[in-house]
């Protein structure tokens, strides 16, 4: 059915920016506090308060500016957006409209291995509502203002996604981004990051239909399901004849559907005109100078780097970079040792990661244990100790139960890459091995196998295997 | 002039006004805006729109934590509080 149709979809972002205060008022911008704790006249839209601009979400919309490719306007001007909800105390939302102070922007996404370039239209700064709490009593909304003045970003981009893949996609990497110049902490499901999808179908390649927009989706999972459920749903109206009417929509985590949510009786209409309270915003080449320095290394230059400069493979490079603190982490090691940043990186995503897990620790506790671990790692690429023993002392390194060196004299993991030894020991093990010698030199790789695991057998497992490998190879081609 | 939809802007003010009364308001809101629109009669043309009449920039701060009341101040005035909420009545999309 949905063969001949397409989606066209436009996203609206809501990133809240990571300051210590609200946008316009003192009160602690902290998620998880005790109901209506974080509150003070100016959130709650107390007669005679004045709201004061908190410089610090201007830097960050700069630096949002400079990561995401947009102009930055020097001239933006705050809003009022007016409605009447009980969570908004002061009737009206402050926001950017007319001018905000964003404009044109882009981010290029990865789409099955494609770069494709989404524009982003605008971003915008304004504050956040509060929170209404319907399920506590049948008559009753329980209201809680805590959020209430909190700092967003609102970040609109063009109809340029045209799958769930793609949006996901787009939505994870701006979140790498704005986690990465530190301006969002990302956490989606305290909805720290949440986005309002706009969606139309149309004939492949035809004119654009009317669109809906589902709002408030904080999770990945809830974003996929909800465009799925509407697409057909779109399609099916049309299908039977109907019409798609421009409708906000709510989407039920629980049945996975969408449904209207407004009424529709009259259209929304929030009546902008520039708040009296707060002057326009006029900015100075040099302030928006100053915040450049601090945007630091964006996460796909740190990716083109770990492939171009470390020779990291491309999907590892791409574990690593998801999150900056894995790029911090890896980065520091290499710093500290002289080991191949390949071989770093594979311990990495690998048993460190799982250990990480396991423990369920910040990758940032390690930052202090780099030194511990460089060593491990040296004992284990010099050969010393054997791969498998490296994984054996690394919980036990990373736990802090001693120096790598000590804890493998200790367990007594050293390997022995005597030659002489091994000479003698691969020598013995040859012995009434006539048969299985004839195969090999008959061409029969997979006795190899069988002698190397029999000379480790005879090391008690510490001998180095690749010289066992190289040793043995010797004498059996002789 | 447009006609004055008296219903909707009652709607969006949120205010109830009795039906006898919606002609007395319509027709005072039209005498206001009549007013105003003898702004229209000045050329503007060539005049840059202005956001404020002050030159100066919005007054900033920095970012930094004060606490200058309780819950209880916030909640002193809610017309019904339960527990450290706001209680109000039900409204639900």
């Amino acid at each position: 059915m949905s063969d001949n149709w397409e989606m066209v979809i436009g996203l609206e972002v809501h990133a809240q920016l990571n300051t210590s205060s609200k946008l316009f008022s003192s009160s602690p911008n902290q998620f998880g506090s005790e109901p209506n704790e974080n509150v003070n006249f100016i959130d709650s839209g107390m007669p005679g308060m004045l709201p004061v601009m908190n410089f610090a979400c201007i830097e960050m919309a700069i630096k949002t500016g400079f990561a995401l490719n947009f102009n930055i306007n020097k001239y933006s001007v705050f809003e009022r957006k007016n409605y009447f909800y009980p969570d908004l105390p002061q009737g009206y939302q402050i926001s950017q409209f007319e001018f905000p102070i964003l404009t044109e922007g882009f981010i290029n996404i990865d789409n099955e291995g494609n770069q494709k370039k989404i524009r982003i239209e605008r971003a915008h700064l304004e504050q956040d509502a509060g929170k209404s709490i319907h399920d506590i009593d049948p008559k009753f909304s329980f209201i809680d203002l805590n959020r209430v003045g909190t700092p967003l970003l609102e970040i609109v981009s063009y109809p340029d996604l045209s799958s769930a893949e793609e949006v996901v996609s787009y939505m994870s990497s701006l979140r790498q981004v704005l986690m990465y110049i530190d301006v969002c902490d990302g956490n989606m499901q305290e909805g720290s990051l949440r986005a309002d999808v706009n969606l139309s179908v149309r004939k492949k390649g035809g004119e654009l239909g009317t669109r809906c927009e589902i709002k408030n989706l904080n999770s990945f999972k809830f974003i996929r399901q909800a465009i799925e459920y509407e697409f057909n749903r779109q399609i099916d109206v049309i299908e039977s004849g109907g019409r798609i009417e421009q409708n906000t929509m709510l989407f039920d985590t629980s049945t996975g559907e969408t449904r209207a949510m407004r009424s529709k009786e009259f259209s929304h209409d929030y009546r902008y005109f520039p708040d009296p309270d707060l002057l326009p915003v006029n900015l100075t080449q040099d302030q928006i100078d100053k915040v450049k320095t601090s945007v630091g290394e964006l996460p796909q230059a740190k990716l083109d780097k770990f492939i171009k400069d470390y020779n990291v493979d491309k999907d590892i490079a791409k574990i690593i970079t998801v999150e900056k603190q894995n790029a911090i982490l890896f980065e520091k090691m290499i710093s500290e040792t002289d080991i191949k940043p390949k071989f770093i990186a594979a311990w990495l995503v690998g048993d460190i990661f799982a250990f990480i897990k396991e423990n369920n620790l910040e990758v940032s506790s390690l930052n202090e244990k780099t030194k511990e671990i460089t060593d491990l790692l040296k004992l284990v690429s010099d050969d010393v100790i054997s791969n498998k023993a490296g994984k054996e002392i690394l919980p036990k390194v990373l736990n802090g139960q001693g120096k790598p060196s000590d804890i493998v004299k200790e367990l007594g993991l050293e390997q022995v890459s005597d030659s002489g030894e091994l000479e003698k020991i691969i020598d013995e093990a040859l012995i009434g091995e006539e048969e299985n010698i004839s195969k090999f030199q008959g061409g029969s790789d997979r006795v190899l196998g069988y002698f190397v695991g029999k000379c480790l057998k005879a090391t008690k497992g510490k001998g180095n295997p690749k010289l066992i490998n190289k040793i043995l190879l010797e004498r059996l081609k002789n | 002039m447009s006609n004055i939809d008296i219903k909707r802007i009652s709607y969006l003010a949120k205010l109830k006004l009795p039906h006898e009364k919606e002609e007395f308001y319509a027709n005072s809101l039209k005498d206001i805006i009549k007013w105003v629109d003898n702004l229209k009669k000045i050329d503007t043309s060539e005049t840059e729109p202005l956001h404020n009449v002050t030159e100066k920039t919005v007054s900033i701060r920095k970012d930094e934590i004060n606490k200058s009341n309780s819950v209880d101040d916030v909640l002193s005035n809610a017309p019904e509080r339960a527990q450290n909420f706001f209680k109000v009545p039900k409204v639900v999309e």
